[in-house]
């Protein structure tokens, strides 16, 4: 018995989880491309409290599954912001560390960007938690007319990836006891993947060949269409998020071609 | 397209009366040199239920997958002769076109199932075949209910266990009405309880819908009652083909797949291999109409052979345990990863003497995760696992490898070289050991386990049970106190996992290793296993003598396990003859001779 991988589908009855995955799709298209957009901490500030809001209220995770899937990022974030705080030069001095100077410019750009990873991140944790992948291959199939072979193949793709996850852990732990030490250098974490590569070949190439067989012995690809008994469909809720969604990106690109958010922040950064 | 491939032969292969007529069919894999089949003739009825057995690698995979023409169409090779199913001829029909007459169910649920909702996986065949969306609804509760899992269908398959799983795998092909179902190994990842459920769906697709089954499984005990025919192979060939009782009522040989002998009746059914010894010891030949298959026929062949003089019973003594500290303490262990939903709970035990202790329950219980804590690959919590006077936790991972070694369930994993030679030597040089004290301990482990031979292979090169055999060498060269096997006979014979338990036993007599076996197999328990440990719901559920075990009913329905046949054999003989020789026993040589003895004391 083992952990449940964090980026897996769990079913769930949140409003999140009742939108179609197509909805669901743009929504976190549309948080990525407004969080590519935002260089301003405090544009993303927002944004990232968007996210949070809908990961906590409007899909019903908990604290503890959205620490558990984004810590490791979270870490790295914080560790960029640190660096190109320290790095990256400015005009307005906000104060000194260890008689090193700190710029109100280049604190307030490093924590846009670490923001921006962090969100786009947290954003797909929560699509990744509430789309089961199978709908979002039917979604593709019958609202985007893309062919049912290659959506099932991005469905199998997304399906067995936690099989892979829970492989190599396996892998990993018998060669643990076998008395492979982990390596932290890249030449020794190179030759850590040679080791498991065999394995997880043999592995990988028997469960797909065994997919295969189920599949084509269950008639699948036998005829260019197929029938789906339940395909998911955009309901009011749906339009109404991809409107919101719609909304903000043309609101704020226009807002940054107008000039109207560099303004905010040079007004922002002369008062100081 | 159904209906684009044209019968070929007369009306006998029509399809209706014979599903499948294999005329001296021979194969061999795209690559290789042997051919894997060899002039295999087959042909079965309407209505018929086929058990085909062998040793591993002798083709009856390979046979199974010509039935839907995933053999030569999606595995390519060289294929000669003539096969036909439900009227077509494989070689011209394509693998879709037999999925309205053929279902084809695999070994490992989780690798055959391809969507993650019940429903979802139940339609996803209908679906293919593009019928109208509320038939394949209605097939889909059907097939559900069928199988016994009504109201399962917005389950997750996740969520599901092992049993029910290969259910939702048989509902799956059940949905779309085929004529024929064929299956290979379905129980081989399940225990005594998912097998039951399994068995009991077969029974009755075949008696009430009469549905042609073909199905290839090792766990004949419950199994040779119910098929109406069976088939063995060796070497790519069939060597017998008739009635369960007339496969089972003489001893035959075939060869493994490491090309030595061995005896085809390890997988009999244990009913029909009492029967088998009783007559040689009687000096009496077994009649082909009086073999039994289940325990109540053996019982009732027991009971008119058994002497009813009363012969006073030797009390076994009971050996007093050694004094002395445990190698490994477990006190009050609990540890789960969501604490609202723990998976092991206060568990306590201790081991301390050297021999084989068999870790029950059934799939999900918790016994992997136990095992894993043990060797720290799952983070135990502190003061929980005591190896010697040493908290687990304050242990180096190469502290307690040194201690204990542990075999997983996939020999594969554990591969760390592409030579069976530096495989062995492997963990030695870890450890520092001079080059000549490696080269001396490695050919002595090769010797062990009969490995010599393939010493400069690649150990993914060797078959199953050879693999097995290293991944156990590779652990034991490092002379463990524990030694842990994770599921050591899936996906074996009977006879294989019978070696593997001869080598343990001789490990065990030359290091004094404890070995401490996780599975599902009651025979593998009742004839190896000096103690037993069973965990039902993360919690300690028996700790004690596998008689005793298999003595208690309610702890066996607890912990989905099934008493081996001879037990129960034994126990209602011994019942029906208070005072008599027999007594509940686990082995087959034990209650033949406690019968020979009643009989003695007659003369």
């Amino acid at each position: 018995m083992s952990r449940a991988a964090a980026f897996q589908f769990r079913a769930g009855t949140s409003f999140f989880h009742r939108l179609d995955p197509l909805t669901r799709l743009v929504w976190v298209l549309g948080v990525s491309l407004l969080a590519f957009g935002a260089y301003i901490a405090w544009v993303q500030i927002l944004i990232t409290l968007g996210v949070l809001f809908t990961g906590l209220i409007l899909a019903r995770l908990s604290p503890i599954e959205i620490l558990r899937g984004t810590w490791l990022f979270g870490l790295a974030c914080i560790s960029f912001w640190i660096i190109q705080t320290l790095s990256l030069p400015g005009h307005h001095v906000a104060f000194h560390v260890l008689g090193h100077p700190i710029y109100v410019e280049s604190a307030d750009y490093a924590l846009a960007s670490a923001l921006r990873i962090y969100t786009i991140v947290l954003a797909s944790l929560i699509f990744v938690r509430t789309t089961d992948p199978r709908e979002l291959a039917i979604a593709l199939v019958t609202q985007m007319r893309i062919p049912y072979r290659i959506a099932y193949a991005f469905f199998i793709a997304l399906r067995i990836i936690p099989t892979i996850e829970d492989e190599i852990k396996t892998i990993r732990a018998a060669q643990a006891v076998r008395g492979v030490a982990r390596k932290r250098s890249i030449a020794g974490r190179l030759g850590e993947s040679s080791r498991f590569a065999m394995p997880l070949l043999v592995g990988s190439l028997r469960r797909a060949s065994m997919m295969v067989m189920s599949m084509e012995a269950r008639a699948f690809g036998a005829y260019p269409q197929r029938t789906f008994v339940d395909a998911p469909r955009m309901r009011a809720s749906g339009i109404a998020v991809c409107l919101v969604m719609l909304f903000l990106l043309v609101g704020w690109y226009c807002a940054l071609g107008l000039g109207y958010v560099h303004t905010v922040y040079v007004f922002t950064s002369e008062t100081r | 397209m159904p209906g684009a491939n044209v019968l070929k032969e007369g009306p006998e292969a029509s399809g209706d009366a014979v599903l499948v007529d294999i005329r001296t069919v021979s194969y061999t894999y795209e690559g290789e040199r042997d051919p894997v089949l060899r002039n295999v003739s087959l042909r079965v009825g309407k209505g018929e239920f086929v058990l085909i057995l062998g040793p591993s690698g002798c083709g009856k995979s390979t046979l199974l997958q010509l039935l839907n023409g995933t053999i030569p169409h999606t595995l390519k090779g060289t294929l000669t002769g003539e096969a036909f199913v439900c009227g077509r001829a494989v070689a011209d029909t394509k693998v879709a076109v037999f999925a309205t007459e053929v279902g084809m169910v695999f070994q490992d649920p989780d690798a055959q199932i391809v969507n993650t909702r019940v429903r979802d996986e139940v339609c996803f065949g209908l679906e293919n075949l593009c019928r109208p969306a509320a038939e394949i609804l209605e097939r889909q509760r059907e097939a559900l209910a069928f199988v016994g899992l009504e109201g399962f269908g917005e389950r997750s398959v996740f969520d599901l266990s092992g049993g029910q799983k290969q259910r939702v795998s048989i509902a799956a092909v059940l949905a779309a009405q085929p004529r024929l179902l064929v299956l290979d190994e379905p129980t081989a990842n399940l225990d005594p309880a998912g097998m039951a459920e399994i068995f009991a769906v077969l029974e009755r697709l075949n008696r009430e819908a009469g549905t042609t089954i073909v199905m290839v499984e090792h766990r004949v005990d419950e199994l040779a009652h119910l098929v109406s025919r069976v088939v063995m192979m060796d070497r790519g060939a069939v060597v017998f083909d008739g009635a369960p009782r007339a496969a089972f009522s003489r001893r035959r040989s075939a060869q493994a797949e490491e090309l030595h002998d061995m005896p085809v009746s390890a997988w009999f059914p244990q009913a029909s291999e009492f029967a088998l010894a009783l007559s040689d010891a009687c000096g009496t030949v077994l009649n082909t109409g009086e073999t039994p298959l289940d325990a109540a026929e053996a019982i009732a062949f027991g009971a008119s052979r058994i002497g009813h003089a009363r012969v006073p019973v030797a009390v076994p003594a009971v050996e007093a345990a050694p004094a002395g500290k445990p190698l490994l303490r477990v006190k009050d262990l609990s540890f789960g990863y969501d604490r609202r939903r723990p998976i092991l709970q206060d568990i306590n035990f201790e081991l301390g003497e050297a021999g084989i202790v068999a870790l029950c329950g059934r799939n999900g219980s918790g016994k992997t995760t136990l095992a894993r804590l043990l060797m720290r690959i799952n983070p135990p919590p502190r003061n929980a696992i005591w190896l010697g006077e040493k908290d687990v936790t304050t242990l180096e991972p190469r502290e307690i490898a040194s201690e204990i070694g542990y075999v997983f369930q996939n020999p594969d994993h554990q591969f760390v070289t592409d030579r069976v030679w530096d495989e062995i030597a492997y963990g030695l040089r870890v450890r520092g050991y001079a080059d000549e004290a490696v080269k001396t301990s490695v050919s002595e482990m090769l010797h062990i386990v009969d490995l010599e031979r393939y010493r400069d292979r690649s150990p993914f090169s060797l078959s199953l049970g050879e693999r097995r055999r290293l991944s156990v060498a590779t652990m034991l060269v490092l002379e463990p106190r524990l030694l842990v096997l994770d599921e050591p006979t899936i996906g074996q014979d009977h006879e294989r996992a019978q070696q593997l338990m001869r080598l343990m036993v001789r490990l065990r007599e030359r290091y004094g290793t404890i070995v401490l076996m996780i599975t599902h197999d009651v025979r593998l328990v009742a004839e190896w296993a000096a103690r037993v440990i069973v965990v039902s719901g993360g919690r300690l559920l028996f700790d004690g003598l596998p008689h005793a075990m298999f003595a208690d009913p309610a702890l066996l329905d607890e912990a989905g396990l099934l008493a081996p046949p001879v037990f129960s054999i034994s126990s209602a003989l011994a019942a029906g003859h208070p005072g008599g020789a027999v007594q509940p026993t686990l082995s087959v040589d034990a209650l033949v001779a406690a019968i020979v003895r009643s009989r003695e004391a007659l003369r």
